[in-house]
């Protein structure tokens, strides 16, 4: 590991909000869990408990009413694996945080990056979010760091399709590309944590080393903020 | 969850009849409803698996579903009644409570 860069990020801050558990984990545990290791101190706040999703372990396990507790379980032993500091929920109910009162989601986003001085803010893109939660509390979380106007500002994307950035209006200054090979580890650790979503997908639970093979070496991240980070970390 | 048996859920059915009921209701991709309240008139179920559910309620009103394959009287006494593919993920599903289900 760069030791420079552990001294760099040591006792950093980072705020990284997301609609349902799994999110964290699923798109960027690799970038988690990197920055957890060298030292940053990492806040998840999950929207939701992801009680409306339709998977439930195979053969089914849980049911629509026990599936919020067993997700948030999950979640703190994935935040866990990741090394991820601090977790709080939104306790908004799954498929309606669109439909919750903008103004004062702002606010409570606001509140925290207040009370937490985070330097890195990480959230769905507003629009390339994938999932109308995704893209309701990227457009929040934005909102609220315009507002915080401190640090940096970077928005998810999934697997490599910053590889082509400009599909989605974007160049290729406008992307990070953070490198999480010596953190799959703990990328699979999470997903495995997140059983009854990752029980249906077999790669999950082959060996280590083949299981590892279907992560990518690197985690894009579009910059959603004037920042002077370079173009593979997150972190001035 | 349970494999529906087809008796057995039907006697569970209709030790929901005559009573004002909770409804929490979904086409999991579609739609959901939470806490419609109803009275109910009658509970009916077909097929051979995966099964229908039909609900008379109000003296007016329908709420029919298929594809129901699982099922479960939980501890609060609420008859959870469920639908999944054959990949295990959940398409619909059907909870009857005596009180309002969590927000």
């Amino acid at each position: 590991m760069n030791t420079n860069h552990s001294t760099s990020t040591k006792g950093r801050k980072m705020l990284a909000v997301f609609a349902h558990p799994d999110d964290e984990s699923f798109i960027c545990g690799g970038s988690l869990a990197k920055y957890a290791a060298e030292g940053v101190e990492i806040t998840v706040v999950s929207a939701t408990r992801g009680e409306m999703g339709r998977r439930m372990g195979n053969p089914p396990y849980l049911n629509r009413e026990t599936l919020a507790a067993a997700r948030e379980i999950e979640l703190r032993q994935a935040c866990a694996h990741l090394g991820v500091h601090e977790l709080k929920f939104l306790d908004i109910r799954d498929k309606t945080v669109e439909f919750i009162n903008e103004e004062q989601l702002i606010g409570r986003i606001e509140a925290l990056m207040q009370e937490l001085q985070p330097e890195v803010v990480i959230t769905f893109h507003e629009t390339l979010g994938g999932h109308p939660d995704h893209c309701a509390i990227g457009k929040v979380t934005t909102a609220a760091f315009r507002r915080y106007g401190q640090g940096s500002l970077y928005f998810v994307s999934f697997g490599d399709m910053m590889l082509q950035p400009d599909k989605y209006g974007y160049t290729p200054g406008d992307i990070v590309r953070v490198e999480v090979q010596d953190h799959l580890k703990a990328k699979l650790a999470a997903f495995r944590a997140h059983r009854c979503q990752s029980e249906l997908m077999e790669w999950v639970w082959q060996r280590d080393d083949k299981a590892m093979r279907n992560f990518g070496r690197y985690e894009y991240f579009i910059r959603g903020s004037q920042s002077q980070s370079g173009k593979d970390s997150l972190f001035r | 969850m349970n494999l529906i048996e087809k008796k057995r859920a039907e006697e569970m059915l209709n030790a929901f009849v005559g009573s004002d009921v909770y409804l929490h209701s979904e086409a999991t991709s579609y739609l959901f409803v939470r806490n419609f309240k109803v009275n109910l008139t009658d509970a009916f179920i077909a097929g051979e698996g995966p099964y229908r559910v039909a609900l008379r309620f109000d003296g007016h009103g329908w709420l029919r579903i298929e594809g129901l394959t699982h099922l479960e009287l939980d501890e609060q006494g609420r008859l959870l009644l469920e639908g999944f593919d054959d990949r295990g993920r959940m398409d619909v599903a059907l909870h009857l409570g005596r009180g309002p289900f969590p927000e």
